[in-house]
């Protein structure tokens, strides 16, 4: 690595041979990916608005409707919203009750939202866990835990969406305890839940490899010389090196996350109306496809801009974490050397 | 190794029995199987329900029932077995027939989109990793990602919007207009201004190539009415021979290599020998003859090559080989074209070619030809549904590993060596970079099996995705245990295999008995 | 050396000629030829290809596994019965094919004859065996299990497993057979207000006897009439029976065309010719068929398309030429956007309404009409049906379907008047300052009731009321009708749009499709007498008895029918809307290819 870094970009040499730290270097490169940073700027624009303009758990929005209140049609609800700023009473229009499509919209990517987050972080924190215990500690503890990895692996996904059905109905709802907790957005939690019980798998099995090749590194053996802990060992020298793998794995699964949602409501099995959650809304629009488009459309474009700037933001952390993708540039090569020099005589 | 995979079937089949428990208790938990009669009015309705609950045993516990179906189940595990019952669904029929049926459904709907899908996702994956960070990577990254973002309904809807309504309009009255041909033409220009690896005017050029012989192919296929009669022709067959020639050798051999060249042309000449040469004996086509046409053309080009000899016979002998293989394929597209207007104009197509749903014409005769463009014409559209959004994962993949590879020390030896670039990224990178693959392809076969349940859904093919989940709403366990079962066997087995090819291509990877 | 690289090569050379020769396919002479057959043998022929959801499962549509539609409607293709339904709700006799004849009024006495010369498609006549096979399935009568609370069988067994209702000719003691050996006269036992509908033909009884093991249709109906009636309490073993039952409840399941042809006869016009598994069904004239109207299609095919958007996108591709899709306003919409097909619209035969629990929070009356002053109906009907049938108007009987000349009448007198408008000021008095909680159920995968829903919380909220959604997905929320947990439900009934014996399963006492304890002397009584009686004009009134009854105390609110949609390619004439269950079928002999 540090031969060839002189060969490198100049950008990225510098501040390497300047000794940043592991966390500089990362945020720097991470920086330097432009799609990414704009997916970034893109992905917390959406947040934002979905969050504060139909409000969230009881604390009110900013925009005039919410997505229960049914006003009354104007036309056939078409989009009032002319270019460029002109947005009228309902810019992305209503549906065949009068719902205003901007508030479910807005209301949509919050339940997908919140899906995305709690499948990533449950998927991502057990798979640490499992991957991670079954990767330091070996012996029966793996063999245990990969069995039940393979276990969970094979059943198919939708059973469990399906059997969240019948537990929603006595666990949730107006008036229970995780509903109070979840403002109202109960049912999609417990979507979460169940996903992110059996979506941790892939993340288990990469960080248990990650793991396995770290503990017999030296600097861990010289740590455990050093008598230090298991818990050090493992929280201070092995996972700080295995969290390129952890996160961007972890954008992957929450990528998908969306999808999954999407598909789930396709087949029914998603969030349950009158809620919506983006995939139900263009699920449940695919008639108006060629009809009322705008039904369609707008939850769409939602699910493609949120999906594709995770993705993207994802592919700038790998970039970040793992340093050899970057110095391979078959042509540039040349170039840079010319370059290089020619800033030596500059 | 021999004690390795035993170990590895042992566990697999403790592990299928536990998963398989909790899935019976999951479906029998997951609904009223009563449903359908709840809301009837009809006068006999407590005793439909009477015969339902005695149908599926219903006052029977769930763990018992589960051992009821396990004590059949377990007669198909055993190989050579006569007897295996899987039980019946609701309506009566046996789920070894439904599983047999539905898997056939889901072989024929995703074969084509895997295969495609990982070859051109990997094809992609290397190109971009060759010119990363180039306008080109950044491009087919971004189309890829939209791709795999898109809700594949969606996209289904689209395709059969504009690729099947919309073309079959088209083709009542296949006429380019003005602006549609601008419009190509650019597209293709933007894509052919990626390609160059850099400087503007170079970029510039290729874009002005791209659009020119864009517009000119749409004005030729237009004015020669080739839409309704399409077909190369003997030229157009030639014109393509060489083309592949040039590109395999490109690929295989290197245009320097002159021996691998020349045998690439002699087999393009003995092709078109072949293409006059066997059109009667085509009109009698079946599946076999031209399997063993393929192969006997690939022999043929590789007997060529063995006859060039030179330096680096295997070279030629490849060169050539494929060459065959591919004007074979061409020959036989052309030969699928010419039966066109028959199809085009048999009663039951009326003019309307693509399909949006199911698998074949009810009721069409024809032969060979007419069958196979009819199962083109039905399969295209799920297939490139399937295939865009299964893109992105294999072309990301490909690119990281090609990535790792080529900044590995021993293609800086390769190329201090003095080794051509070509010969650096054919030879030493490529083939290294597919090893990972390998374990992804496995999985995903394995995972493909299991049905692509959307993509079922909206072109209405009734396969694994479809039978799993109309009986899971039905609260129906046995369908639902059958398609399990199949799927759990099928990531046992290609996840044992994945292990294994691993341990084959990396000779660093060994298995632990 | 060179030689004899040269000779191997014209020997493979001449080997793979050899091989290439013996696989090359031996159909027709060529490839023109064969394919110019094809379409030939479609080409003077008339056919119609039609989308239907469902995929055929059995030729047995009675039986407990058979009964699905798909199943119900080749039957109605393929066999013909003594009355069929018009889409007027008239039951019309078929009688060019048999007749049957009321004897006498008490004891209730009917007469059914097959015509002379009507035979099954593969020559057999059709005859009293038949009949006598059809009339042992359908009444129970060799029946003799006893079963406990739980639904096990204890003792004896049910024979049949038949999915229609056996209260009618269970009614009915073994019929004689007529001289004739094509007519039996089966004698109830007290009067049966659904008789016209009580019987029909059904399944070949030669093939069910050979299916069995039996030597012929004779040795089967001499079995069934020696065999003594089912007793429950002394249930005997009649291995015989159990062996023909068996044959009936699964014999004719199938899903590929049966080697066995005999599951396939037919004695209605079309006869099935070939089936593909999943994906679509054949059928074509019987050319026996010589009885009742001639239909002027020759193939009609069957594709299964279960998504609405494909089968309209089917439609529009030319691969299917009748659909009846999910009725939607954009599904309505997007199919007046084409050009060369036609669409039907009407209300179904099934209508959503509201129902509050007797009991509970609706245990006084005033809480239960403030609510239903609440319900507006007409938005709920302006949001949901409206898109798709722009005149449509809430219904305004429990019991009658729109359309019915009963149903005119009843509105007239069952108090209906009083819900069309919503009236927050005349609840808020009702209520009187209570705040009662209301959990609504319904079934939250249903666009329309969730709409219904939506519109109903709002309103009823002005009023003072709390509104709990209590909505649940499609596959649990028939669970919850049962067991309770609600206090007003939104949910639809399907009628057959004829007979009267229905009511009773609604809205008697204790009845199991009634859930919310609806419990009323007068109305009970009207009910009692209803099933016994045969004339339609008493029939009527007692029916409107009890609609009164229903708005009088308060049941809750029929919302609307649901609208039904059938869209064609136009080339096709004779196409008529129905609302009940056998939808487009139910006149397809009137179909027609415009030239």
């Amino acid at each position: 690595m540090s031969t060839s870094a002189e060969n490198e970009n100049p950008d990225t040499a510098t501040p390497e041979a300047r000794g940043l730290s592991q966390g500089q270097l990362v945020r720097k490169r991470f920086f330097g990916h432009t799609a990414a940073v704009i997916s970034m700027f893109v992905f917390a624009g959406i947040v934002i608005l979905a969050f504060t303009s139909v409000g969230y758990a009881g604390i009110p929005g900013w925009y005039q409707w919410n997505y229960i209140e049914t006003p009354p049609i104007q036309g056939r609800g078409e989009p009032t919203w002319e270019l460029p700023f002109d947005f009228g009473q309902h810019p992305f229009g209503q549906d065949s009750v009068g719902r205003d499509m901007f508030a479910m919209t807005m209301r949509g990517a919050q339940l997908s939202l919140i899906v995305m987050f709690i499948i990533g972080a449950l998927g991502g924190i057990l798979g640490v866990i499992i991957g991670g215990v079954s990767g330091y500690f070996r012996g029966w503890v793996e063999a245990v835990l990969m069995r039940l990895t393979d276990t969970v692996i094979i059943i198919p996904l939708i059973i469990l969406a399906a059997v969240l059905g019948t537990i929603s109905q006595t666990m949730t709802g107006r008036g229970t305890i995780a509903n109070a907790i979840f403002g109202g957005s109960d049912g999609v939690v417990l979507l979460g839940l169940f996903v992110g019980v059996i979506i941790w798998t892939g993340l288990a099995r990469l960080v248990r490899g990650e793991f396995l090749s770290l503990r017999e590194r030296e600097f861990v053996d010289a740590a455990r010389i050093a008598g230090a802990s298991d818990r050090r060992i493992i929280f201070k020298h092995i996972l700080p090196n295995a969290v390129g793998v952890i996160i961007v794995n972890t954008t992957l699964v929450m990528a998908s996350a969306i999808l999954l949602e999407t598909a789930l409501s396709f087949l029914g099995m998603g969030v349950q109306a009158p809620d919506v959650s983006l995939g139900s809304l263009i699920s449940d629009n695919q008639q108006a496809f060629t009809t009322r488009p705008w039904l369609f459309w707008w939850p769409g474009l939602f699910i493609i801009a949120i999906c594709l700037s995770i993705n993207f933001i994802g592919d700038g952390l790998r970039d970040a974490f793992d340093p050899r993708q970057k110095k391979f540039r078959a042509k540039k090569a040349k170039d840079t050397r010319a370059s290089s020099s020619a800033e030596a005589k500059a | 190794m021999v004690t390795y995979i035993v170990r590895r079937l042992v566990t697999a089949v403790l592990i299928l029995l536990a998963a398989s428990f909790l899935v019976y208790l999951l479906t029998a938990a997951s609904g009223d199987p009563l449903q359908q009669y709840r809301q009837s009015s009809l006068p006999n309705k407590e005793q439909l329900i009477q015969q339902r609950i005695q149908l599926l045993n219903l006052n029977t516990p769930a763990p018992l029932r589960y051992f009821d179906w396990l004590g059949g189940a377990a007669g198909c595990l055993i190989p050579f077995a006569a007897e295996c019952d899987l039980g019946k669904s609701i309506q009566g029929i046996e789920v070894t027939t439904l599983l047999a049926r539905a898997m056939g459904q889901t072989i024929q709907l995703v074969t084509a989109a895997t295969i495609l899908a990982i070859i051109i996702g990997i094809a992609l994956g290397i190109i971009t990793a060759l010119r990363q960070y180039s306008g080109l990577d950044y491009g087919v990254t971004f189309m890829a990602f939209l791709f795999f973002s898109l809700p594949i309904f969606w996209v289904a809807v689209l395709l059969k919007e504009y690729g099947a309504i919309g073309f079959n309009n088209f083709l009542n009255q296949p006429n380019i207009g003005l602006s549609a041909m601008g419009i190509i033409g650019l597209v293709a220009g933007f894509i052919c201004y990626l390609v160059p690896k850099s400087g503007v005017k170079r970029k510039l050029i290729a874009a002005a190539i791209g659009f020119v012989a864009a517009v000119a192919l749409c004005w030729y296929l237009d004015i020669s009415g080739w839409f309704l009669t399409p077909g190369f022709g003997a030229i157009g067959v030639a014109l393509m021979g060489v083309a592949a020639a040039y590109l395999v050798t490109v690929l295989t051999a290197g245009l320097r290599n002159r021996k691998a060249l020349y045998s690439a042309l002699i087999t393009v000449g003995l092709g078109m020998i072949a293409y006059f040469a066997i059109q009667p004996l085509l009109d009698l086509a079946t599946i076999l003859m031209i399997i063993i046409l393929g192969v006997g053309a690939v022999l043929v080009g590789v007997a060529v090559g063995y006859l060039m000899g030179g330096f680096d016979r295997r070279q030629s002998m490849n060169a050539a080989g494929l060459t065959a293989f591919l004007m074979g394929f061409v020959i036989l597209l052309d030969r699928y074209m010419q039966e066109w207007p028959e199809y085009f104009n048999n009663s039951r197509i009326g003019g309307r070619p693509i399909a949006t749903i199911g698998s074949s014409t009810p009721n069409l005769e024809g032969n060979f030809w007419i069958a196979g463009l009819d199962i083109f014409t039905h399969l295209l559209l799920p297939t490139i549904a399937l295939m865009l959004i299964s893109l992105a994962s294999y072309s990301r993949y490909s690119r990281a590993s090609m990535l790792e590879i080529m900044n590995q020390d021993y293609i800086r030896t390769a190329r201090a060596k003095g080794l051509t670039e070509r010969t650096v990224v054919m030879r030493h990178a490529f083939r290294n970079a597919l090893i990972p693959l390998a374990t992804l392809v496995a999985f995903d076969i394995g995972a493909l099996i299991g049905g692509a349940i959307i993509t079922e859904a909206v072109f209405a093919f009734s396969g694994m995705g479809q039978l799993f989940v109309d009986a899971l709403n039905a609260v129906d366990p046995n369908p639902v245990m059958g398609v399990f079962l199949i799927t759990g066997i099928l990531a046992m087995t290609f996840n044992l295999v994945a292990d294994l090819i691993y341990s084959v291509l990396d000779p660093r990877v060994r298995v632990k008995a | 050396m060179r030689f004899g690289r040269t000779s191997k090569a014209v020997g493979t050379a001449a080997i793979a000629a050899l091989a290439l020769s013996a696989c090359a396919s031996t159909e027709g002479g060529g490839g023109g030829d064969s394919t110019e057959g094809g379409s030939q043998a479609s080409g003077g022929n008339t056919s119609v290809t039609v989308a239907e959801v469902n995929q055929f499962t059995s030729f047995n549509s009675n039986s407990a596994t058979g009964n699905v539609d798909i199943n119900g409607t080749i039957e109605y293709l393929t066999q013909w019965d003594f009355n069929y339904l018009t889409n007027d709700l008239e039951l019309k006799r078929r009688e060019e094919f048999g007749t049957y004849k009321k004897l006498s009024e008490d004891p209730l006495k009917i007469k059914y004859t097959i015509n002379e010369g009507v035979v099954w498609s593969d020559g057999t006549p059709i005859d009293a065996g038949d009949l006598m096979l059809a009339w042992a399935v359908q009444s129970g009568h060799f029946d003799d299990a006893k079963t406990n609370d739980a639904g096990d069988v204890v003792s004896g067994t049910n024979y049949f497993s038949y999915a229609g209702s056996t209260s009618g000719l269970g009614l009915t003691d073994v019929p004689e057979i007529g001289d004739d050996g094509r007519s039996i006269t089966m004698t109830y036992s007290k009067p049966y207000a659904d008789w016209e509908i009580a019987f029909g033909v059904g399944l070949p009884a030669h093939v069910v006897a050979k299916g069995a093991g039996l030597k012929n249709e004779q040795a089967l109906t001499d079995l069934l009439l020696s065999a003594p009636e089912g007793d429950p309490e002394n249930p005997k073993k009649r291995p015989k029976l159990k062996k023909v039952a068996n044959f009936w409840n699964t014999g004719f399941d199938t899903t590929t065309f049966p080697s066995n042809k005999g599951l396939t006869l037919s004695s209605g016009p079309y006869m099935v010719e070939s089936m593909v598994p999943d994906r679509s069904m054949t059928l074509v004239r019987n050319p026996e068929y010589d009885w009742g109207p001639e239909p002027k299609i020759d193939e009609i095919v069957i594709r299964y398309i279960p998504e609405s958007p494909s089968q309209v996108q089917a439609l529009q591709n030319g691969e299917v030429d009748i659909i009846a899709p999910q009725a939607s306003g954009d599904i309505k919409a997007s199919l007046e956007q084409l050009s060369g097909f036609k669409m039907l619209t009407g209300q179904m035969l099934s209508f959503d309404h509201i129902d509050l629990k007797y009991g509970g929070v609706f245990k006084d009356v005033d809480v239960r009409k403030a609510f239903m002053n609440t319900i507006p109906r007409n938005q709920i009907v302006q949001s949901t049906i409206a898109q798709v049938i722009p005149d449509a108007k809430p219904r305004d009987s429990h019991v009658f379907d729109m359309g019915t000349p009963g149903y005119k009448a009843s509105v007239k007198v069952n108090g209906s008047e009083n819900w069309q408008e919503v009236d927050i000021q005349k609840a808020k008095e009702l209520l009187n300052g209570r705040t009662p909680k209301v959990k609504i159920m319904y079934n939250a995968d249903n666009p329309n009731r969730v709409d219904a829903y939506t519109l109903i919380a709002e309103s009823a909220e002005k009023a003072g009321f709390n509104v709990v959604d209590g909505g649940l997905p499609g596959n649990k929320w028939g669970a919850a009708l049962t067991a309770g947990g609600w206090d007003a439900t939104i949910f639809g009934w399907i009628s057959d749009g004829v007979g009267v014996t229905g009511v009773p399963q609604l809205y008697g006492c204790g009845s199991a499709s009634n859930f919310t304890g609806f419990c009323d002397e007068k109305a009970q009584q009207a009910m009692d007498e209803l099933i016994v009686t045969t004339d339609p004009q008493k029939q009527q009134e007692l029916k409107i008895t009890v609609d009164k009854r229903l708005f009088e105390t308060g049941y809750g609110l029929p919302l609307f029918q649901s609208p039904g949609i059938i869209a064609y390619n136009d080339k096709l004439k004779g196409i008529e809307f129905m609302g009940n269950q056998t939808g487009v079928w139910w006149n397809f002999w009137e179909w027609e290819v415009a030239k």
